[in-house]
């Protein structure tokens, strides 16, 4: 790129551009764009596998004013929100723990970011199964503690309440290797040099760490928010391998619902709404975030 | 020498498999739990007796819902990979409505009536959908009542003949070994599909209906008898804490290790708690019919599996033909033998290999005979969500007898009207 004044660019170089830029074009149309597209479109008809010979009628907006009529829709996004708003900073909280701690100069660096990748690296609904055993009743290692401390073995995933706190426990375990991999990332580009004039100026640790480490953090802290929060809505594994939803559909989350719908139910039209608005509330906290970082961007510059 | 043997015998194996590529290869998609090791048994019996058809096994989940869930996706699109498919016998009516199953009657031609005869009648019922042959029974399946012979023998207690009687036994039983382990009576409690017959038995067994005339009928008083029974053992102690988390085969895990007295389940787990090297009941488990009320008879639920040919198959013929070979009395008697599954045909059960294999079978034959159909819908999978979810809030404490019952009554309204 010159440095000088834009010159008026040239046609036949744009046409070029336009030209190498559409197989890449062509394949995000067909990859992103087709199957949202196809996903509103279904949620605007009924296409109902149980009954095929009703054929795919258009309905309008009647999926949606089912949704919003469905006791079931709003019980499960309150499940979603509910595991969000103890997950989200919850696996943050750790993974920043996680991070510094392995920022730290360890001689043999290779175990703690090994340890740190493990449970990132393993499939969800593995570490949904792992957890179901750390919490079940007779042969759990969690009541195996219990007993020995001489408590009531309490039933954790027959117990609403419970089973919440365990299937976040398990979630928290899970995604906060991947929010300290992302923190970690962060914490390294941030210059010793820093440090070091803080230290002469006579900064504390904690001092360092407020001053320092969080600022120089943030933008690392707002991209893993993001990826997290993402993820937090549409929590499905781990649940499903844990309780699958019960007692009941206690812990039941909007992503299960979905899955429910369609691939029990083989209620296409109804599971596309239900699928539809998951991706507005994603759109809705993602946009959050993103304003929240635009606004402090644009703060740090004047 | 050795090398030239090894030579000739690489030859004439890649000889054999360039003529079995060129030939038909058959693809059959079984569950983990209907014991695929026996179908890959059966399936080499076939191909020995077929050179030129090379059947493949393919093994699906191990849960009824999970294995339905992928096919969902199969067959969806319309996929011809699976040539046949083992389906629940809860599944042919939904299967029907969707035109995932061809439908065999052209297949088996004037002489169709014959055939069906030969089976138990209530599989032939429940492969039949408006008129149409939509499967081929595979084998046969109903809940029993397992029990340890040797602790009931040692406190001089009969074989329960009502639940009552069950309790109480259970109860003394565990009293007298003060053994923390040991659990009284377990079924399937955790949300999936065998948990609707943990409400239908006891409502069965107390003469109650789910449906009338294809109208629901959750308004008589049978129908809160299920709750009212699980709820009495759950406060006598013979139902363990946990029990709104027992998953079907946890019951046969239980009983393997020793640590049940009463347990209701399917006819496979015979076969396990007798010849698998780790369980520590062999030789003393007794299988008897489900315990009912007092006025009211056994019931149980029909189960067993169905061999359905898909209608994307890209080699109906062969399939029918394979199909139609694993719906005959010769392979009904090789399962009963190397899995305990029950033969589809009536005749079987008597066949002293058989009965060998099985004592408990020359009993078994009125039980299945007898068993009920779960409520039959195309949207089956909605009515057993209803029945399972409210089963299991009910008995991990979460929803009380009129609340489940209430819920059940307004979400499966609609789908039976």
């Amino acid at each position: 790129m010159s440095t000088d004044a834009p010159k008026p660019r040239d046609l036949s170089e744009r046409a070029l551009g336009m030209l190498l830029l559409l197989p890449a074009a062509l394949l995000l149309l067909l990859i992103v764009v087709y199957p949202i597209a196809t996903l509103f479109w279904n949620s605007l008809h009924s296409v109902d596998q149980a009954n095929p010979q009703a054929g795919e009628l258009f309905v309008g907006i009647d999926n949606y004013t089912r949704a919003f009529a469905d006791d079931r829709f709003w019980a499960s996004t309150l499940h979603t929100v509910l595991y969000i708003a103890v997950t989200v900073p919850g696996s943050l909280l750790i993974g920043l723990g996680l991070a510094l701690l392995a920022n730290r100069p360890f001689r043999v660096k290779w175990p703690v970011r090994l340890g740190l990748l493990l449970p990132w690296a393993l499939p969800l609904v593995f570490a949904g199964l792992i957890f179901r055993w750390f919490f079940e009743y007779k042969t759990g290692v969690v009541n195996d503690w219990l007993v020995a401390l001489g408590m009531e073995p309490p039933q954790w995933l027959s117990d609403p309440t419970l089973a919440f706190w365990a299937i976040c426990i398990a979630i928290i375990w899970k995604a906060s290797s991947f929010m300290a991999l992302m923190l970690l990332a962060g914490l390294q580009a941030i210059p010793r040099s820093l440090y070091e004039a803080a230290e002469v100026d006579g900064a504390n640790t904690w001092q360092q760490f407020v001053e320092i480490t969080l600022p120089m953090l943030r933008p690392a802290i707002f991209v893993a928010l993001i990826f997290r929060t993402i993820t937090a809505v549409q929590t499905f594994d781990i649940p499903y391998a844990m309780t699958g939803g019960g007692p009941g559909d206690a812990t039941e989350t909007l992503a299960m619902y979905i899955h429910k719908t369609t691939l029990d139910f083989l209620d296409f039209g109804y599971g596309s709404a239900l699928a539809a608005l998951m991706f507005v509330i994603s759109m809705v906290a993602t946009s959050g975030y993103l304003r929240y970082t635009r606004r402090s961007a644009a703060r740090s510059e004047e | 020498m050795r090398v030239s043997i090894r030579v000739v015998a690489a030859i004439v194996s890649l000889g054999v498999a360039m003529s079995a590529a060129a030939d038909t290869t058959l693809r059959i998609f079984t569950g983990g739990q209907q014991r695929p090791d026996v179908m890959r048994k059966i399936a080499d019996e076939y191909q020995k007796k077929n050179p030129g058809v090379k059947i493949e096994v393919e093994v699906g989940g191990a849960t009824s819902e999970a294995q339905q869930q992928y096919l969902s996706t199969v067959l969806s699109s319309k996929d011809s990979v699976l040539d046949v498919i083992l389906i629940d016998v809860i599944r042919p009516a939904q299967w029907a409505a969707q035109g995932w199953a061809e439908p065999l009657d052209a297949y088996l031609g004037a002489d169709k009536q014959k055939i069906l005869s030969q089976y138990l009648k209530a599989y032939v019922d429940a492969d039949q959908v408006n008129g149409k042959l939509i499967a081929l029974p595979y084998f046969a399946d109903s809940q029993f009542l397992y029990y340890r012979k040797d602790l009931l023998e040692k406190y001089k207690r009969p074989v329960p003949k009502t639940w009552d009687e069950m309790m109480d036994t259970a109860k003394i039983v565990m009293d007298g070994e003060k053994n923390s382990n040991l659990q009284g009576f377990t079924t399937a409690g955790s949300p999936i599909e065998g948990t609707v017959c943990t409400y239908l038995v006891p409502l069965w067994g107390a003469g109650g209906e789910l449906t009338k005339d294809g109208k629901l009928n959750l308004d008589a008083a049978s129908s809160r008898e299920p709750f009212q029974l699980y709820g009495r053992m759950k406060q006598s102690g013979v139902l363990p804490k946990n029990i709104a988390e027992i998953p079907t085969d946890r019951i046969r895990i239980d009983m393997q290790a020793g640590n049940l007295i009463f347990g209701m389940t399917w006819s496979y787990a015979w076969n396990r708690l007798e010849n698998d090297p780790d369980s520590k009941v062999k030789g003393k488990i007794g299988v008897t019919m489900l315990p009912h009320d007092p006025g009211g008879k056994s019931a149980t639920c029909i189960g067993g599996w169905q061999l359905a040919v898909s209608a994307f198959s890209k080699n109906k013929a062969e399939a029918v033909k394979f199909a139609r070979w694993l719906s005959t009395p010769e392979v009904s008697k090789m399962q009963a033998i190397m899995a305990s599954h029950m033969p589809v045909f009536p005749g079987v059960f008597k066949d002293p290999e058989v009965l060998k294999a099985n004592p408990w079978f020359a009993d078994a034959l009125p039980v299945v005979e007898g068993a009920k159909a779960r409520p039959v819908s195309a949207q089956y999978p909605q009515v057993s969500d209803v029945i399972r979810s409210n089963m299991n809030a009910y008995l991990a404490g979460t929803k009380t007898t009129d609340v489940a019952l209430g819920d059940m009554k307004s979400r499966l309204t609609p789908l039976f009207k």
